[in-house]
């Protein structure tokens, strides 16, 4: 029972990573990032491919985050000049690609087979459980450090000036600031986080394919964030709670449930994330305790 | 040579029903002001319901014309159910609910139809050969179909009162209100129209290819492309769009590869934002 608790603590906090990276640029900066799966898949094949040489974990987490940032660039470089929706267009564009080139290039991440016996973090050090606890510390010192990091943000000139570029791009414009090039910054900022925990997440599960970095992932977290409060690390973590009821309690329907095959049940998730997205939008903008015109 | 006539031939074909997704997106995108993803999945679910009408009927017709009343039919219900309701809000709202619409929409077919991949029951036919360049009389018959569906479009759009009013609210909504057009009428027309047109597209990829829930959603990429790469908002550029975006994709897959087709699509979106954000045809102030 431990076991699963605390292997259930350590995909949350996974999410709870991928959660703050959009919230921040989403929530903060209202930057639609609908691509948010496909860093989290850079980071993810990053860290398992140099583990695989032998590097450290430390420089192949720092090498995950920086080659999702890296990806992020060029992609807000073209497309947060335009109009917002182009870019949830483009990043959209974006993590399919970064399917398909995991897919292709098998000579670089074995396609659809897949990266097998990627090891633990302190598989040395510890197993078994004392290794998950372990793993969940250092999870949860990093969140603390990313949320830690969010509160500086809101509170400086750049937390203030991305909320305003949300609120009022054209007044941000009109105060001589160029918004594209906070934007990129945050998108990077983001992008960084979902590369941390795509690496936290290759470690972890132990094995990366391809179908793991699905569009459904990406508005997963988005169902998360809306349902929690846009705009809130509050929101980000209430949200993710949620998301993993959600996800774990569909896993018991099914063992109760034995009739509903697994296809199926991919597809009432599915249906059910899809409905989550229009209802609240449509009823609850704000999500269950955020308020999208107060902080 | 012949064989990048033949691939060009096909990617004209593909590319005329690219050119038809991409038209129901910018339509949408015209009147109601955001990037509709659900476009995708009404595609595959005209796609199914052709399938069950053909199988129940017997003929392909009658399926045909089936499909696309489902399809339009459940676009205009996506509209009175949320779109409408969103209207007044900014369109990331709209944008966001119609990737939880498309979800809901594939949910649906993948309980109801299942994931196995379906196909039209079609009677085999053996290629034309024309000065040794082959060419097949399904692709002809989807070509004509195509074809159709575009000029029937351009002709509700551009000699009928409605579509008279679907423009003017395009170009000008608040002008077009003063001016006495009632914007319910226009957007039930609208995702009707869109609807329709979406289905259409979804039998003939379906007849092309195979029927599966998630073949919509994977072409939902090339159909945003061309709408963005022909001016978004504006209908014979989606098309124009479409065809090169078909034959791009047909002539470079002896280079690329058989996976890297949609990926090219990315890559003349990035090129297109990258050099002529407006598109072919487009107004500068659509793009930014």
């Amino acid at each position: 029972m431990e076991a699963y608790l605390v292997a259930i603590a350590i995909v949350a906090a996974i999410y709870v990573l991928l959660a703050l990276g959009l919230n921040l640029q989403y929530g903060l900066t209202g930057i639609i990032n609908f691509g948010h799966v496909g860093f989290f898949c850079v980071g993810a094949y990053t860290a398992a491919l140099l583990a695989e040489k032998g590097w450290p974990p430390l420089l192949s987490f720092s090498a995950a985050a920086a080659l999702a940032m890296l990806a992020a660039w060029p992609m807000g470089l073209i497309s947060l000049k335009l109009r917002e929706d182009y870019f949830a267009i483009v990043s959209l564009g974006f993590s399919e690609v970064v399917r398909l080139v995991v897919t292709s290039e098998k000579w670089l991440t074995s396609g659809v087979q897949g990266i097998t016996g990627i090891p633990k973090l302190f598989g040395g050090l510890a197993t078994g459980l004392p290794n998950s606890l372990a793993v969940l510390a250092v999870l949860v010192a990093v969140n603390l450090l990313a949320i830690a990091a969010m509160r500086r943000i809101v509170t400086s000139p750049f937390g203030r000036t991305i909320e305003a570029i949300r609120d009022n791009e054209e007044a941000v414009k009109a105060l001589g600031k160029d918004p594209a090039a906070f934007k990129i910054q945050v998108l990077m900022l983001g992008a960084a986080l979902a590369g941390v925990a795509g690496a936290f997440y290759a470690h972890y599960i132990g094995y990366i394919s391809p179908d793991q970095f699905i569009p459904l992932v990406t508005f997963q977290i988005w169902m998360a964030i809306i349902m929690g409060g846009v705009g809130r690390i509050s929101g980000a973590l209430a949200g993710t709670f949620i998301l993993m009821l959600f996800l774990e309690g569909s896993r018991f329907l099914r063992d109760i449930m034995p009739f509903i095959s697994e296809v199926e049940m991919a597809s009432v998730r599915l249906g059910v994330v899809g409905l989550a997205l229009v209802l609240f939008t449509l009823y609850r903008p704000t999500g269950l305790m955020g308020d999208f015109t107060r902080k | 040579m012949i064989p990048f006539i033949e691939l060009a031939l096909n990617g004209i074909v593909s590319g005329l029903v690219i050119g038809l997704a991409a038209l129901s997106i910018t339509l949408v995108f015209g009147v109601a002001r955001f990037p509709n993803a659900a476009t995708g999945d009404v595609m595959s679910l005209g796609a199914f319901a052709a399938l069950a009408g053909a199988s129940a009927s017997g003929t392909l017709l009658i399926g045909g014309v089936f499909g696309i009343a489902v399809a339009a039919f459940v676009s205009l219900a996506c509209y009175f159910l949320v779109f409408q309701k969103l209207s007044s809000r900014p369109p990331v709202a709209s944008l966001l609910a119609s990737i939880g619409v498309a979800f809901v929409i594939r949910a649906v077919m993948g309980v109801v139809f299942g994931h196995q991949q379906k196909v039209f029951d079609l009677p085999l036919a053996r290629p034309w050969r024309v000065l040794d360049i082959r060419f097949h009389p399904t692709d002809l018959k989807i070509s004509l179909a195509a074809l159709a569906t575009l000029v029937a479009v351009f002709l509700i759009l551009h000699a009928t009162p409605i579509g008279r009013r679907m423009r003017a609210v395009a170009d000008d909504p608040s002008l077009a209100r003063v001016s006495g057009i009632s914007p319910r009428r226009i957007m039930v027309a609208l995702w009707l129209l869109s609807g329709a047109v979406a289905g259409i597209a979804g039998i003939l990829v379906g007849i092309k290819t195979v029927v599966t829930p998630e073949m919509g959603w994977d072409l939902l990429l090339p159909a945003f492309a061309a709408a963005i790469f022909g001016g978004i908002g504006h209908p014979v550029g989606a098309v124009v769009a479409g065809v090169i975006l078909g034959i791009v994709q047909e002539v470079a897959t002896p280079f690329v590869g058989f996976t890297y087709k949609i990926a090219l699509s990315f890559a003349v979106l990035l090129a297109v934002l990258l050099i002529r954000p407006k598109g072919l045809f487009g107004t500068v102030a659509g793009a930014r």
